[in-house]
């Protein structure tokens, strides 16, 4: 046996005292008789000291340096090797994903292994360890390897759903590398076994399954994408999918709502196991929140509801000087957001907000703010005019821009197409054989150039249906529009967002989850990750408020992000029957042991004190 | 506060009136046919007690109305009533309630005496003989005797009843009844004193006294006793079965006490302290008169 803190043996010296006191005479209380006649029959009956009476004193004595050693010893606190050799180092696992928050185990399955975790805790061995860690959306260690029984519930209590997916096997892995090379470590996972690879999970011997929540019944949305139609600008395409991950039929009701205004319903009756995808053709001027929901609620509600951001479209004011050309009239009329003013000439003064398209002759000095060239006869300030390019042969193109969206020109002619040397600056969307430019782009804060050299009236490129599909991204561009499809996230993936141009004194920005949640955001103007995100529904990137006073007057949110749970594997709730047949996991209690050494000592030191105090009353020991 | 204040002198006046009335002067059963009198003048009639000389007897009254009444001559009245009073420290104990219930029952007695046309005469006793009160007569007395006794007070050392009664005995006087007013805490015993009694033709009437810490002492564990009487002292460990055992030898004491009188037709009365002389006098009264 060991001691932890051995310098605690000095209040041995106690007993010292204890035993001086004793041997010293105290002065006994005086009792007047009026006679001793009886009392001297009493004490004089007696044999003298007979062997009781020589050692009920000793006894006391005794009694008394037995609780003082016990008492000594506690503080001490001894431990036996064979304790620390012993000592356990648990990993629990908490698996946190949308399954998890399904109602099937009241008050949800996430709850129930909580609870599990916490009857674990509470029945360690002193010396024991463990830690905790969640699995879902993102492995992450809530709490370090510890044996204070407050701080581990504590920790388990801090679990928060999330509507991420499983990521049992990374958490895994994770504890593998916290256990290192303890002898007696073992990972404990508290899941419902919704992810890939959960049936061979039962056959690693380092793991211990707890299965948490029943075969439930479950219809889900698992795909919900939104996209603006490619020809018709207020057009929009909806694609849905719906899985229903029950061993019956279930009848539900799927309702589409635009803003809050019904787009469409559609009564279901799904059998077992089928997977139902739609795609709709609908039609709106308005942006905003498209929402898919289905009813009734079953035992998952992340996958019952689903969002996507449809793109909002504005009118475009366009102000057309060319000398004529009826498909570039008409590539801009065929859009019906744009309100079109054709001129032959050019003006003196340009109109301030609309998009200028100049055909041919464009001004010495381009105007602000968006401004499309084609087929430009004339220098200015961000090009100069050469002669006719010798190969006009489309044979580069930009196919990650937006302008190039669904635009194919290669190996396309464009005749008479004239050779211009963009200033610096330029982005060349399209090339020619020797790497001429044939579409370039200007954009600068507050102004965006497009320059496409070619003849319209030569060549077929106006009888292609790249041409109003260029414009049209070109309408967009101009709008800052990051094209027809903001696609909806899947809940715990990472993305990489693009973010419109800002000013560079601009104030930071924030992610804001629909929970309320806000992240910052790293200052960089173009693109940014987000994610993995772990809450389904609206995402906001918005301005970060500098003040509390700001904070009162919310801002218009420069993006918005729709996320969906979007997987088969979590709107599937069955637990996997491997894990039913396996899934016991021992209490964690081994022994009697289960409090330190010094505890016991205490206990029995408490136990000799009443034993003491008994005997005393009773006038058994003196 | 007195001792005997006027309340108690009333008191008395009423257990007199009672003694004589109620109970006809037979309050302690004296035989009082052993004294042999001579006188010619005839004083009053007594009831017939076994023993009594017929000669004596009225036989006219008793052919009239059947009753057996004794004729008393003046010499006969004259019975001699003795109290030894133990003046021991022990009856000084408990704040001395034994002891003043021990005078006052003897003033009481000795004042129905006194009454009765009864000498008295009180000796105080501890080891040996303190002090006494000579024999005296008549109920202009009483003040004399109730200021010996309030001026009395616990003395001595251990109570030797067998030495103090072989003092009294020696003295030149007529045999009479002797009342012995105690705790008999003696640690040599009380019955040879009070066989010495017998034997020299005294009529023992014992009055125990004890006071109820006596009976059951209430102290436990590690004390050192101590005896009032010889201030001797003893260290010792009262446990539960200490005192269980003490009062079980205290209870024998007190029937031994009680067995050693009826053995001898001896008159006894045994009392504690809760109790006050004026019922216990009464109490007296009603047992002497259901015996006679």
């Amino acid at each position: 046996m060991s001691f932890a803190t051995p310098f605690a043996l000095a209040w041995a010296a106690l007993t010292v005292p204890i035993v001086v006191f004793y041997i010293l005479k105290i002065r006994l209380r005086q009792a007047p008789v009026s006679t001793t006649i009886f009392w001297q029959q009493i004490f004089d009956e007696k044999p003298p000291r007979s062997l009781w009476q020589q050692l009920r004193h000793w006894l006391s004595l005794l009694v008394q340096l037995l609780w003082c050693i016990l008492l000594v010893l506690a503080l001490a606190e001894p431990y036996f090797n064979w304790e620390i050799l012993q000592a356990r180092r648990l990993i629990l696992v908490i698996d946190n994903s949308a399954s998890m928050n399904a109602t099937d185990v009241s008050p949800t399955r996430l709850d129930a292994a909580k609870k599990a975790a916490r009857r674990l805790v509470t029945s360690l061995r002193f010396r024991d360890e463990v830690a905790v860690i969640t699995a879902g959306t993102q492995p992450q260690v809530v709490c370090g390897l510890t044996g204070h029984e407050r701080t581990l519930l504590t920790a388990i209590s801090s679990v928060t759903k999330s509507d991420g997916p499983t990521l049992v096997p990374d958490a895994i892995e994770l504890a593998k590398r916290l256990l290192g090379e303890a002898k007696h470590g073992q990972v404990v996972v508290y899941s419902d076994g919704g992810f890939a690879g959960s049936e061979r999970l039962a056959e690693d011997k380092l793991v211990q399954l707890e299965a948490i929540g029943t075969t439930a019944p479950n219809v889900g949305i698992t795909n919900f994408q939104v996209r603006r139609s490619l020809l018709d600008p207020v057009g929009y395409e909806i694609l849905v999918e719906i899985v229903n991950a029950s061993a019956e039929a279930t009848p539900c009701r799927l309702d589409l709502d635009l803003n809050g205004n019904p787009v469409d319903v559609f009564p279901l009756n799904l059998k077992p196991g089928e997977v139902w995808s739609q795609t709709l053709e609908k039609t709106s001027v308005e942006g905003g929140h498209l929402t898919a929901h289905l009813t009734p609620d079953d035992a998952l509600a992340a996958d019952n509801k689903a969002a996507a951001i449809l793109p909002k479209r504005t009118t475009q004011k366009v102000q057309l000087f060319s000398p004529g050309n009826l498909f570039l009239q008409k590539a801009l009329e065929a859009n019906s957001l744009v309100e079109l003013k054709a001129a032959k000439e050019l003006p003196k003064q340009f109109t301030a907000g609309s998009i200028h398209v100049f055909h041919r002759h464009v001004p010495k000095q381009l105007p602000a703010g968006q401004v499309l060239v084609i087929d430009p006869i004339e220098s200015c300030d961000y090009w100069q005019v050469a002669g006719p390019l010798e190969n006009p042969i489309v044979t580069k193109q930009d196919i990650d821009s937006p302008l190039m969206r669904h635009v194919r020109l290669d190996n396309i002619i464009l005749p008479q197409a004239r050779k211009l040397t963009p200033q610096a600056g330029s982005h060349t969307l399209v090339s020619a054989v020797e790497g001429e430019p044939l579409y370039f782009s200007f954009e600068e804060p507050g102004r965006k150039v497009l320059v496409l050299t070619v003849n319209l009236d030569e060549g077929d490129l106006t009888f292609r249906t790249a041409f109003p599909i260029m414009v049209t991204n070109a309408l967009g561009w101009f709008a800052s529009q990051s094209g027809e499809l903001r696609e909806s996230l899947v809940a715990g993936a990472i993305s990489e967002i693009e973010l419109p141009s800002r000013e560079k004194s601009a104030p930071p920005l924030s992610l804001r989850s629909p929970g309320g949640k806000e992240r910052p955001l790293p200052r960089i103007n173009s693109k940014v990750s987000v994610g993995p995100l772990d809450e389904v529904g609206i995402w906001t990137i918005a301005e970060h408020p500098r003040d509390a006073a700001a904070k009162d007057q919310p801002k218009e949110p420069i993006l918005e992000l729709a996320c969906n749970l979007a997987t088969k594997a979590e709107s599937n709730l069955n637990v996997p029957e491997s894990w039913q047949t396996t899934s016991v996991v021992p209490v964690a209690a081994a022994s009697w042991f289960v409090r330190p050494i010094w505890f016991y000592l205490a206990a029995c030191a408490w136990l000799v004190a009443i034993g003491e105090w008994f005997l005393y009353q009773r006038r058994w020991i003196s | 506060m007195p001792l005997f204040d006027s309340n108690f002198l009333k008191q008395l006046e009423y257990l007199s009136l009672v003694s004589r009335r109620v109970f006809r002067g037979s309050l302690l059963a004296q035989r009082r046919t052993m004294q042999f009198g001579s006188g010619i003048e005839f004083a009053e009639y007594r009831e017939y007690s076994a023993g009594d000389d017929l000669r004596y007897l009225d036989w006219n009254i008793y052919a009239r109305h059947g009753e057996l009444l004794l004729k008393r001559f003046q010499e006969e009245e004259d019975l001699h009533v003795y109290f030894l009073l133990d003046c021991s420290r022990s009856m000084g104990f408990a704040g001395g309630k034994k002891f003043d219930l021990a005078r006052q029952l003897t003033a009481a007695l000795a004042y129905i005496a006194l009454a009765d046309l009864d000498r008295i005469s009180v000796i105080a006793f501890g080891d040996r003989i303190v002090d006494s009160f000579p024999l005296t007569r008549g109920k202009a007395r009483i003040l004399p005797l109730l200021d010996f006794l309030e001026n009395l007070e616990p003395q001595g050392s251990d109570t030797d009843l067998a030495q103090s009664v072989g003092e009294f005995v020696r003295r030149k006087q007529r045999m009479g009844l002797a009342v012995v007013v105690s705790d008999l805490f003696a640690p040599r015993g009380y019955q040879p004193g009070i066989d010495l009694l017998r034997h020299r033709r005294y009529e023992p009437h014992l009055i125990q006294l004890h006071d109820p810490s006596e009976a059951e002492p209430d102290f436990l564990g590690d004390i050192e006793l101590y005896d009032v009487e010889n201030n001797s002292s003893r260290k010792v460990t009262v446990t539960e079965n200490n005192l269980r055992m003490y009062r079980r030898l205290f209870a024998e004491h007190q029937h031994g006490v009680s067995r050693y009188c009826r053995d001898y037709g001896l008159g006894c009365t045994q009392a504690s302290t809760k109790i006050g002389f004026e019922d216990l006098v009464l109490r007296m009264m009603r047992v002497a008169g259901a015996l006679t």
